[in-house]
């Protein structure tokens, strides 16, 4: 009985974090699952987002949500350059190469924010935080609700991209056997660099959308970066709409799964729930089984 | 091919593992690690150098003091409490000045040896032998977290140096049967005590809700808040701990606020402090009081913009000592401090002050530097609630001093004194108001 007067809310928080969490997993879907790049900076790269949002609200006074705009952009040419310097030389190589290069351009990120910022948490204020929607039982931050419809637009723009554009159609070309698509006349290395931006301009989306309503610290990456992993297979490597629907699957998992259990177990729960994803349907929640 | 990303993602979680190990320790974000520093005390080794504790007593009587009188200080000056150091250095600084200033002590001037401990357990053990040994102090006072402290109280009591401890938190510091060891602030577990014994006094609640981090400090003050609150015939009607760190609390209070508890209690550091308040308030979550176990509940960011603000208004929390608390002098270096530094100090500033005050009080009634006199004197401390900023010292046989802890409530953003009456700056603000009442 008590049990179900939590559900209503717990549902809505869900699904309203799902969305942030699913535009996470989605830019590791494109490097980690379409790219097969085991990119370990993914957190960090959230954290850079987090940190130029918090300088653009800050210094130039941009509202958080439009700074995506300048913040996505600026993030994108970043993730061109790492990718052209340092990911193109183990584009290649064994995923312990990857995770190694990429644990470490995580920790020159990490390290460099401290150096920047100190270890110092900051928060934005913005009045959509500060605004709440009550329905019946429920409430809801405003910033959560536009959080979560800009990262399903995000999504959902990004799905229709790679289906219907040119470049999406070689990036999947690659992806799927980067031999063929070399021979068909893809630019293979730029589809790389590109998709690898992509993916860091993404993190950074969802950092500007996660700013006004979390607080900020050169780690705050951490926590992110592997739950980002765990939606991607979740989903279904390879589908960035699996990664998506792995992401609010996950959150709704941890918001629900608490109502039964302690939030100092949510982790745990959403891991659970991964781990029977693994046992009986391995290829993900809303992946093809490959051959 | 296909096999790639299940062989990497094995490989993903070893290297996480790692890096978790590895990483744990420089996360520090904010100030957070403020109070009770309890963490992982006793680890580090107890053995000290077993060797020779032949004490060499510069047995000095009042006729040949020397020029100077040597104090040893250790504490935090680099490494990942660096900036608790500084509060210390801070602290002693100013009553350095005013004590010398003012006369020195037995007409000496007093003069800090300072030893860095690079907030290590194995730096604070030599730096206690070197003072013990090599400088000759005829006292220590140190250090800053209870990891460092305690196997440098044990150094010192090995070569039987008077040993003065001004913030460590952790309980056995004072427990492990020392003469030496004297401890001016409280130890850990008296926050749940002062927290049960406002709340008895003040509010006479009939059900409560304790929610704090599934950490060693969580659960260290939430496990007596709940045995002292239920002995004291308050009913927990919520007993939840928490994964540090979450963006989204709602779910944990949605739980709490269906138990409909009279009073909450949080033990959290600044972070989740912050989103515990203002996703309560989203909740429309109205306890009659919401009080913190120090921590997150008392740091100065926690009242400002960077932290909860105005959610914080009304909240109450235990803690060791105010700029506005009614003992002689506080009020005058809060002002001080504030001139110098630009910043308001902290409590551990007050505590450093307040343990040069100690010192110079305890030296005048030894008459000498001889370590045994001074110990004594030690012992037979009996200061009054005006002798110190910090308030009154009296040691018992553990060596522990009865260190009164205040509860404080935000009123118009600042933490006010409001319990216990005598040294209140002001009365508490009781019901709290509902989230729609207030402005």
């Amino acid at each position: 009985m008590e049990l179900l007067a939590q559900l209503p809310q717990n549902l809505v928080s869900g699904l309203l974090l799902g969305g942030m969490y699913a535009l996470i997993g989605v830019g590791l879907a494109l490097v980690f699952g379409v790219m097969d790049i085991v990119n370990l900076a993914h957190g960090a790269f959230l954290m850079v987002g987090m940190y130029t949002t918090y300088l653009l609200v800050n210094h130039l006074g941009l509202d958080p949500y439009l700074g995506i705009l300048v913040s996505g952009p600026i993030l994108f040419v970043l993730g061109m350059l790492i990718q052209r310097l340092v990911i193109k030389r183990i584009a290649t190589a064994s995923h312990m190469n990857q995770i190694l290069l990429t644990v470490g351009l995580s920790m020159v990120l990490v390290n460099t924010a401290q150096l920047l910022f100190t270890a110092d948490y900051r928060q934005i204020r913005t009045s959509y935080a500060e605004t709440v929607i009550r329905i019946g039982s429920v409430s809801m931050n405003l910033a959560y609700i536009i959080s979560f419809f800009l990262a399903v637009a995000i999504t959902v723009g990004l799905y229709l991209y790679l289906m219907k554009s040119e470049f999406g159609r070689a990036l999947r070309a690659t992806s799927q056997d980067i031999h063929a698509a070399q021979l068909m006349g893809v630019n293979v290395q730029n589809v790389q660099m590109t998709a690898f931006g992509l993916g860091m301009a993404l993190a950074g989306a969802a950092g500007a959308l996660l700013t006004p309503v979390y607080y900020l610290y050169p780690t705050v990456g951490e926590n992110f970066g592997l739950k980002a992993f765990t939606m991607v297979v979740l989903g279904g490597m390879g589908s960035v709409v699996g990664a998506a629907l792995g992401g609010v699957t996950l959150a709704l998992a941890e918001s629900l799964g608490q109502i039964f259990v302690g939030h100092e177990l949510k982790d745990a729960i959403g891991f659970f729930v991964f781990i029977l994803v693994l046992l009986f349907k391995p290829e993900g929640l809303f992946g093809r089984a490959r051959a | 091919m296909r096999r790639g990303p299940v062989r990497a993602l094995a490989l993903l979680m070893a290297v996480l593992l790692l890096a978790g190990c590895g990483g744990s320790a420089t996360q520090s974000p904010g100030s957070s690690s403020s109070s009770s520093s309890s963490g992982s005390s006793g680890s580090a080794g107890s053995g000290t150098s077993s060797g020779s504790s032949g004490a060499s007593n510069p047995s000095s009587s009042q006729a040949n003091l020397p020029d100077e009188i040597e104090i040893g200080i250790i504490t935090a000056l680099t490494g990942s409490e660096a900036k608790f150091g500084e509060a210390h250095m801070r602290g002693y600084q100013i009553a350095l000045e005013e004590i010398n200033a003012a006369g020195g002590v037995l007409g000496r001037p007093l003069k800090l040896i300072v030893e860095d401990d690079a907030s290590k357990p194995e730096n604070a053990i030599s730096a206690a032998e070197k003072l013990a040994t090599q400088t000759k102090v005829p006292l220590i006072i140190g250090s800053y977290s209870s990891a460092a402290t305690l196997p440098a109280a044990q150094t010192a009591t090995t070569y039987q140096v008077p040993f003065i401890v001004p913030t460590a938190a952790a309980d056995n510091i004072t427990e492990f049967g020392s003469r030496y060891v004297f401890r001016i602030n409280s130890p850990s577990s008296e926050y749940a005590s002062t927290v049960v014994n406002f709340l008895m006094d003040q509010v006479k609640p009939k059900t409560m809700a304790i929610v704090y981090e599934n950490t060693n400090f969580g659960t260290s003050t939430a496990q007596p808040a709940r045995e002292l609150a239920e002995k004291a015939g308050i009913q927990v009607v919520a007993y939840e701990g928490y994964a540090k760190g979450a963006p989204d609390f709602k779910p944990l209070i949605t739980k709490v606020k269906a138990a409909n508890p009279d009073v909450v209690l949080y033990v959290s550091y600044l972070l989740d402090a912050t989103l515990l308040m203002r996703q309560a308030r989203e909740l429309d979550f109205n306890p009659k009081v919401y009080i913190g176990a120090g921590a997150g509940f008392s740091t100065p960011e926690f009242v400002r913009e960077e932290g909860a603000g105005k959610d914080a208004e009304y909240t109450f929390s235990a803690t060791l000592w105010t700029t506005d608390v009614a003992w002689k002098g506080a009020k005058e270096f809060a002002e001080e401090f504030e001139k110098r530094y630009g910043v308001e100090p902290a409590y551990h500033s007050a505590e450093t002050h307040a343990a040069l005050y100690l010192v110079k009080d305890v030296l005048e009634r030894a008459g000498s530097l001889d370590r045994e006199a001074v110990r004594q004197a030690l012992a037979e401390t009996d200061m009054g609630p005006d002798a110190t900023i910090f308030g009154p010292m009296k040691f018992n046989e553990k060596g522990q001093n009865a260190h009164p802890m205040l509860v404080t409530q935000v009123q118009d953003g600042n933490y006010v004194t409001v319990w216990p009456s005598e040294y209140a700056a002001a009365a508490p603000i009781l019901p709290t108001p509902t989230w729609s009442e207030r402005k």
